[in-house]
């Protein structure tokens, strides 16, 4: 479905921006260069785990559970919460990943990640393999083992119904209003590159970080987006949604979808191959595609299909009609084909269960990391306020490089280079931190900087005179620090920790990037998959209403109590 | 058992002590008194180490305090500030606990006594300085009279062997005034030694067994109450006291 280089970072640069525009692409460019050569380096310096490539395949046999990887907020038809018991996924790399656990004998487990983050997962162990839409290129079969491909997908021009002036893939270089013809994609999938090789400067990108937004952008024209180049399996399976859209053109960019293993696990690779060929031979996967409306005449190529009786089965009259492939999936009228959108209230009674127990995370998050923050943000206030210059300085540099540096920055090193780079110093021991724990800290840090910062101007507030009477009365400064001047700090900070802690609930909400599915992502995947983006949107602000808004009377009640407390 | 040799202090260029000698015995009432900016509330922060010097020395109760930082003046500051209690201009209780819980938080905390016994002491030095009745009241929630007794209370639960008072009434009304003073003069007649830094000539006059007139960082006159104001040899002494009329 998308990819291009082994740019891993560029998912957190980018992560902000839903819409980037191409020109600004080039200076992060070089940033993100430097930086995946760091990864890079500390990555390299660990992989050399020679005696753990034969255990790969035996250590999941032993286990009994194959750990795949995908995102659920890609959509229909790779992985999505089923449309009728949402607590169930479904999707066509379900099922492929389904049919390679039972070949290998075991079950299939499946593990959520942000897509583009799905190849450092495999990296960092957690999972076995990677079934997300991964389209094949050197690049990639450079750094991971690629499976055979298990979908060849092409791509399709997308234009507006009622739009004349787009009817093939030429259109797209004229300029009728004046102004380059501005496409819409998703950021780092094959399409950009397509279009890059295709109209170069010629065309203005927006890039999107969910196919059905750029779909949702193309059909609205929103900010003047003309036109949209989707994966064909993504279009015909969400075309019923979009009924101001259509295909322009045929087909092209032929690619291959690949299951991503890690480099040197062989045996694990040749498994995969060998699942796959099986499926193929008995029709286990054709009926896969099918089932999704995704089997085209594109598939039947391979000829791989054989009958019970070992013959080959050949292309079906269905397959041989010519045209583009999305014909053949409508005449197979498939059972799961097309999403089903369901809108009102009949989706939050559906799905809002699922967004309360993401908003349970969010609180988890949020108290778990927000008191750890506090305590943090203290020690530091204190070391930059009474410790000696060596002391003291470190904390200040902590404090400024914390606040300098963007959570979703820090989420990734905690999770991803942290584990390596103790790993590279400690060779041979295993270091893991869970991404619950390592969104925890992660948070926590970040917000200690603001904390320390809450805490000095407290603990400056304090008149002079309080550690003067401590001291006279045969306190220690330590003494008189403890018992005197943090808890009179402590009761002049409540009100602005209280509005961090605000901030803190809503920013759980990068944590999706380390894995953590709390309430926006667990949004994301159910809006994309069902198109109810008001209807779950307003239940998800609700949501966050509802934790911060008690969290915002507390605040208030607390500042005029405190001022009161001062007046008297 | 307090004795300053030749203390000097500078802030910046500035001479705020200019070598002053004193000494004041057990049980002595000592009042410094003089113009305003003659030094007297730095000497006094000088004595329990809350100010360094720059020259001279300072004993206290046998233990002598070296005049700038570091881990000796630490450890002199810890023993000193356990014999030598101080009562301040602002009071500065602490206004996160109460009254109780401000005279026993140093037994406890620093002398390790039990809490009972903290609290059986506490009250009875509340009730010596009237105020008892407001032992589970906020300092917040008193007057400046009321608070610098509880203030006095808090120092005294320390059993020091002198107490300094840094202009312990200047923030105080005539009539609150009169509440400390006649507590500070109860405490004298008791024998708790004391210095006392002052602009109240009544106290001066009436309770103090030595009077030291300061003036520009330096004594200019010494003596006992009625020598010094009934028959002052210096030339500010003089103008002082006819102003202070």
């Amino acid at each position: 479905m998308r990819c291009p280089g082994e740019n891993i970072l560029r998912g957190v640069l980018s992560h902000a921006k839903s819409v980037r525009i191409f020109a600004l692409e080039d200076g992060a460019n070089l940033l993100t260069r430097l930086l995946s050569l760091i990864l890079l380096l500390g990555v390299l310096s660990s992989t050399t785990r020679c005696d753990a490539q034969q255990t790969a395949l035996d250590s999941l046999r032993t286990k009994g559970i194959l750990v795949w990887g995908a995102d659920q907020e890609g959509g229909g038809p790779f992985v999505f919460p089923d449309d009728k018991d949402p607590t169930r996924l479904t999707g066509f790399e379900v099922e492929i990943a389904e049919l390679i656990a039972s070949h290998l004998g075991v079950k299939a487990q499946f593990q959520q990640g942000q897509w583009d983050k799905l190849p450092d997962l495999l990296d960092r162990g957690d999972i076995d393999i990677v079934l997300n839409g991964f389209e094949w290129n050197p690049g990639r079969a450079e750094r991971y083992g690629t499976s055979i491909p298990y979908y060849i997908y092409e791509l399709q021009l997308l234009a507006r119904v009622d739009d004349d002036s787009i009817k093939k893939w030429d259109d797209l270089l004229t300029t009728p209003a004046g102004r380059p013809r501005k496409i819409s994609l998703l950021g780092g999938a094959a399409a950009e590159e397509y279009v890059e090789r295709f109209a170069g400067d010629k065309v203005e990108l927006a890039l999107f970080d969910g196919v059905t937004d750029a779909m949702r952008g193309t059909e609205l024209g929103t900010d003047n987006i003309d036109a949209n180049v989707q994966d064909l399996p993504i279009w015909s399976f969400y075309k019923k949604d979009f009924p101001l859209l259509h295909a322009v053109g045929p087909p092209v960019g032929r690619g291959f979808y690949v299951a991503l293993v890690r480099k040197g696990d062989t045996a694990l690779l040749q498994s995969v191959n060998d699942a796959l060929l099986a499926g193929f031979r008995d029709g286990r996967m054709r009926k896969i595609f099918e089932r999704y409306g995704m089997w085209n005449e594109v598939q039947a190529l391979r000829a791989l299909e054989t009958r019970g009786d070992h013959g080959f089965v050949g292309l079906t009259t269905a397959d041989a009609a010519t045209g583009d492939g999305t014909n053949s999936a409508d005449a197979a009228e498939p059972s799961m084909a097309t999403s089903q959108s369901t809108g009102g209230l009949k989706v939050i009674a559906q799905r809002g269960w699922f967004l309360v127990r993401a908003a349970g995370m969010t609180i988890l998050l949020s108290v778990t990391a927000m008191p750890l923050a506090v305590l943090i943000g203290l020690v530091m206030a204190l070391c930059r306020l009474y410790g000696k210059w060596y002391v003291a300085t470190p904390a200040a540099c902590y404090v400024e490089v914390i606040r300098g540096t963007p959570l979703v920055l820090q989420l990734y090193v905690i999770y991803f280079l942290v584990p390596e780079m103790l790993k590279s110093i400690f060779p041979g021991t295993h270091f893991s931190i869970s991404a619950f724990w390592s969104a925890v800290a992660g948070l926590a840090i970040n917000y200690s900087a603001y904390e320390a910062e809450i805490y000095r101007a407290g603990l400056q507030a304090i008149p002079k005179g309080q550690m003067e009477a401590a001291l006279s009365l045969g306190m220690t400064r330590g003494l008189a620090i403890r018992r005197i001047l943090i808890p009179q700090a402590t009761r002049i900070v409540i009100p602005p920790v209280t509005n961090d802690f605000i901030a803190l609930f809503k920013d759980t909400a990068v944590c999706s990037v380390i894995t953590v599915v709390e309430l926006s992502k667990e949004y994301y995947i159910h809006a994309r998959n069902t198109g109810a983006i008001v209807e779950l949107g307003i239940l998800t602000a609700v949501l966050y209403l509802a934790m911060s808004y008690p969290l915002s009377l507390l605040a208030g009640r607390l500042e005029s109590r405190l001022s009161k407390e001062a007046r008297s | 058992m307090i004795s300053l040799k030749n203390v000097v202090k500078r802030f910046g260029s500035q001479d705020v002590l200019c070598g002053v000698s004193m000494s004041v015995a057990r049980g002595e009432v000592c009042v410094l008194l003089g113009p305003s900016g003659g030094g007297k509330s730095t000497l006094l922060r000088a004595i329990n180490g809350l100010e360094t010097f720059d020259g001279g020395s300072i004993e206290v109760c046998g233990t002598s305090l070296p005049p700038q930082a570091g881990s000796a003046r630490e450890a002199a500051m810890l023993q000193i500030r356990r014999r030598v209690g101080m009562v301040f201009q602002q009071f500065n209780l602490f206004p996160h606990r109460t009254v109780l819980e401000n005279v026993i938080e140093a037994p406890m905390h620093v002398l390790r006594q039990p809490r009972e016994q903290a609290i059986a002491k506490a009250r009875s030095l509340l009730e010596r300085v009237g105020m008892l009745g407001k032992c589970d009241a906020r300092p917040t929630s008193l007057s400046g009279g009321q608070q610098q007794r509880v203030a006095i209370a808090r120092t005294l639960a320390m059993e020091p062997e002198a107490i300094l008072f840094d202009e312990p009434t200047s923030a105080l009304d005539p009539n609150t005034t009169a509440e400390v003073v006649s507590v500070m003069q109860d405490l004298a007649k008791g024998g708790q030694g004391m210095i006392v830094v002052t602009h109240g000539m009544h106290f001066a006059r009436n309770v103090a067994h030595t009077v030291h007139i300061l003036h520009s960082g330096s004594i200019i006159e010494s003596g006992p109450p009625e020598q010094v104001f009934e028959n002052p040899q210096h030339e500010v002494t003089r103008g002082f006291l006819s102003d202070s009329r």
